[in-house]
């Protein structure tokens, strides 16, 4: 169960870094931007198991 | 020692006006403060530290997106249109009862998200126009929703200020419900009967025809997303050992499902996930970004010459200027007064006998009304963007707020003198 | 500026920010994935009779990151089993340098050691966010530098995630902060089904059970801002051994205190084990200037020397539960606490138990460990057959 639990979590977590990640595509301001990809950091390093 | 943290101080204040100064949002201006004073403190600092530093309050930020997401999705079902409709629809003859009320719609956003933005943005727009139809001028309603969102940030049973100082002081974050609660409760009561007591009778049918709600939305729609809500994390804690642990986000996000799932209309979950996500972009960008400064601030020795100025004022002074000092920081640094401040402001309360969770709920009530005050006016700006004033920010909206602000500084400030008395308090959980 | 222009500046300072990005992700990557998969070596000392796992004595652990070497130091004549716990929470390295200290020295002559260097190994593979902790130290040894991880007080969250809302102590029903489910010393005694934690500290039980373990010492250090320091923690079971032991250090070696454990705060080793099994406990806490949040810059030096001005003002204002001066304090004096208080132990539970002693000989002095320094200690794993080295 525990390990269910935790899988839904990286699937939480992939969907907002998705989120992200399409917002920052679109993002018409570079300052916005930027600030997805500061926000995208932990979301991915999580998503790769590396932190 | 003291010269080389206070250089890098002086580097990351410097860095931080000039940026702010050239238009660079405030989030972006405090990261590159913190990439500047690591760099200014020269070795050790790495890419390393700047990801870690991010990491820093990544479960606060799951918990943040989960939550509004919900609301979110709630409030694109009609559930609460559906919710003030009824409001006013049984109660519009009843201004105590009409106003108690939205004063617990505004609250429960907030208190489940621990963000006063979120509060603002899902039900701002709707108690600012109930509260209009009851003849409130615009920059009372404004601070209306400004102030019970401020308390609403401040309910338990999430409080941002509060979870940070108790985690980094390795305190466990229970016993605050109750402090925190009747804190808030009571602020958010006294700003909304004191602002919007005077005012003329409500239209009901005007204020009806104003609010669509749709003709398929029950009751039950509105409250089994609620009840899902409640009941997961009410059985994580009476069956803690036979309930899967589940975690906030989780609980949020399945409360969201049900949400979407018991809609009356079918509701757009990629659009709505991403609009959550970018009206929140500047609240978790700021939660990110705080993690990366902190983490700067530790690695140079930023974080223990502000904590040391700090505890080593006389305890008198530090009590009798919090309700000064935790509402400026706040407007300055946002939740990063939390760890800065609140974490060795705890420890020297603790030492002194001053009891640290009645304590640190009385100072997480007051650090979210600095959120009115610049440089960050977040939640400010949010209010006077959602009611469409269009006054004097300070002469208007800012004054408006200041004797229910500075009731709730000086009750607080009180809790924090008399904490000892008050721990039975800490009963509820 | 004209519209396309602008579209243009736009799609150049996204591909500016995605590279600096990118670049930062990969470094701080590498150093994680290095810092996670770093294997200490421990060159198993005249004693060590046998290494084995601790999902030998419950099996669900295996393969998880916690499932951790216990090293057995069997003298093979009767006597008291004792397990050591180092790197309950291993943002304190005295902890487990004095248990690889035991493990590289200790040689009993009669009953039985057990060592544990990395109770919480997952809490040992991260740093804490937003504490700036360096990710490694080196510890000075006559054939070169030992490197070492430091850890966190908490379970690493790719092995235990998430945390619930508020952790709820099995079987106590005391409530906890959520992120202390990965401290282990706030989960004992454990549950089977639980999060990584609890499965560990119920794995431990299980050990201490089946090799019917007399005392478990559990190694600590702590910040001067906080009450508990310099001192043993004791079940109440093992109150006499920690009151003989402080009085007899105190005047003989260094101020140590002795306070019994608080019956109503639950999860820690000192509580639960002597509660949920025969054995008693012992905690040990020794001063860690690192940990304290008026700290200075956060760096290996301060890690290892323990030398900070802000904390010695925050003492000069009274702010501190424990003294400190200019010469701050080192690791070798901090682990030489450790040594010398669990050689104490063993002498006065000799004492009073001679029915079943513990002696052990090979430790070196509190003088001489604060003298030559940890590293003098540790062998080194090349010179010795590769069936001699184990790794952490």
């Amino acid at each position: 169960m525990n390990q269910a639990v935790m899988l839904l979590y990286y699937a939480t977590t992939a969907f907002f870094a998705a989120m992200m990640a399409w917002n920052f595509a679109r993002a018409k301001d570079a300052q916005k931007a930027l600030l997805y990809l500061v926000v995208l950091m932990p979301f991915v390093m999580r998503l790769l198991r590396l932190k | 020692m003291l010269n080389h943290a206070l250089l890098v101080l002086g580097v990351m204040v410097v860095v931080f006006a000039v940026a702010s100064r050239l238009k660079v949002s405030v989030e972006l201006s405090m990261l590159l403060a913190a990439i500047a004073g690591g760099l200014a403190h020269g070795s050790g600092f790495s890419a390393r530290h700047v990801v870690d530093g991010a990491f820093t309050y990544f479960d606060v930020t799951l918990i943040f997106l989960s939550a509004t997401f919900f609301m979110n999705i709630v409030k694109e079902s009609g559930g609460v249109d559906y919710i003030v409709g009824g409001i006013v629809k049984r109660f519009h003859a009843n201004r105590f009862l009409c106003l108690l009320f939205l004063t617990f719609i505004l609250l429960i956003p907030g208190a489940l998200t621990g963000s006063g933005s979120v509060t603002v943005l899902v039900v701002g727009a709707l108690a600012a126009k109930v509260l209009s139809e009851m003849g409130i001028p615009k920059e009372k309603v404004t601070a209306i929703i400004f102030l019970c969102a401020a308390m609403s940030a401040a309910a338990p049973p999430v409080n941002l200020w509060a979870m940070m100082a108790a985690a980094g002081s390795n305190m466990p974050y229970v016993g605050f419900i109750g402090p925190l609660g009747a804190l808030s409760v009571l602020g958010a009561l006294f700003s909304m009967f004191w602002l919007g007591w005077k005012g003329s009778p409500i239209d009901a049918a005007k204020v009806a025809a104003s609010i669509k709600v749709d003709a398929r939305m029950r009751g039950w729609r509105v409250g089994l997303p609620f009840a899902v809500l409640i009941a997961l994390i009410a059985l994580s804690r009476i069956f803690p050992h036979d309930f899967p642990i589940l975690g906030l986000p989780l609980c949020f996000m399945l409360a969201a499902a049900t949400a979407a799932a018991v809609s009356a209309t079918k509701v757009p979950l990629l659009r709505i996930a991403r609009d959550t996500v970018d009206s929140l972009l500047p609240l978790v960008g700021m939660m990110i970004v705080v993690g990366i400064l902190v983490q700067a601030m530790s690695l140079s020795g930023v974080r223990g010459l502000i904590s040391l100025s700090v505890v080593t004022l006389p305890l008198a002074v530090i009590i009798g200027a919090l309700f000064v000092i935790l509402p400026l920081s706040e407007g300055l640094v946002q939740y990063a007064s939390a760890p800065l401040l609140g974490v060795p402001l705890i420890l020297l309360f603790n030492m002194k006998g001053i009891d640290p969770v009645v304590a640190l709920s009385a100072m997480a009530v007051m650090w979210p009304l600095g959120d009115i005050l610049p440089p960050t006016l977040v939640v400010g700006r949010a209010a006077v963007m959602v009611t469409g004033y269009d006054g004097s920010y300070y002469k208007g909206f800012v004054k408006a707020t200041l004797v229910p602000a500075l009731f709730i500084l000086a009750l607080s400030t009180l809790v924090v003198i008399f904490s000892g008395q008050l721990t039975f308090l800490k009963a509820l959980g | 500026m004209k519209k396309s222009e602008q579209g243009k500046t736009l799609i150049a300072a996204k591909a500016a920010g995605l590279v600096a990005w990118a670049a930062v992700m990969v470094f701080a990557g590498v150093a994680f994935r290095q810092h996670r998969a770093w294997k200490e070596p421990v060159v198993l000392g005249p004693g060590v009779t046998a290494v084995r796992s601790l999902h030998e004595w419950f099996a669900p652990l295996k393969g998880t990151e916690n499932d951790c070497n216990v090293y057995v130091l069997d003298s093979g004549l009767p006597g008291s089993t004792i397990l050591v716990l180092g790197g309950t929470h291993p943002e304190e390295p005295a902890t487990n340098l004095a248990a690889e200290l035991l493990v590289e020295n200790a040689k009993p002559t009669s009953g039985k050691l057990l060592v544990a260097i990395h109770t919480n190994r997952s809490a040992s593979t991260v740093t804490r966010p937003g504490e700036a902790y360096p990710q490694f130290y080196s510890i000075k040894t006559a054939w070169g530098q030992k490197k070492y991880r430091m850890g966190d007080r908490s379970a690493n969250p790719l092995d235990s995630w998430p945390d619930p809302e508020t952790y709820v102590h099995y079987p106590s029903g005391q409530m906890l902060a959520y992120m202390d489910i990965r401290n282990i010393n706030r989960t004992w005694p454990g549950r089977p089904n639980g999060l990584l934690c609890e499965r560990t500290s119920y794995g431990f039980m299980q050990m201490i059970r089946k090799e019917k373990v007399d005392l478990v010492i559990d190694y600590h250090e702590a910040e001067l801002e906080y009450p508990v320091i310099g001192t043993i923690v004791a079940h109440q079971k093992a109150q006499e051994v920690a009151a003989m032991v402080s009085m007899d250090l105190s005047a003989s070696q260094f101020r140590i205190g002795m306070e019994v454990s608080p019956r109503t705060l639950h999860g820690l080793t000192h509580r639960e084990i002597g509660d949920f099994s025969d054995a008693t406990a012992l905690l040990f806490e020794s001063p860690e200037p690192f940990l304290d949040r008026v700290r200075g810059a956060t760096n290996e030096a301060l890690l290892l020397t323990g030398v900070d001005e802000f904390v010695q003002r925050a003492g000069k204002a009274g702010l501190l539960y424990w003294p400190i001066d200019e010469k701050g304090w080192p690791i070798e004096v901090r682990v030489g606490r450790h040594i010398a208080t669990t050689s104490k132990v063993f002498e006065v539970w000799n004492l009073l138990y001679p029915e079943k002693p513990i002696a052990v000989d090979g430790l070196p002095g509190y003088g001489d460990l604060a003298a030559k320094g940890v590293g003098a200690y540790f062998a080194d794993p090349a010179s010795v057959a590769k069936d001699r080295v184990a790794f952490e």
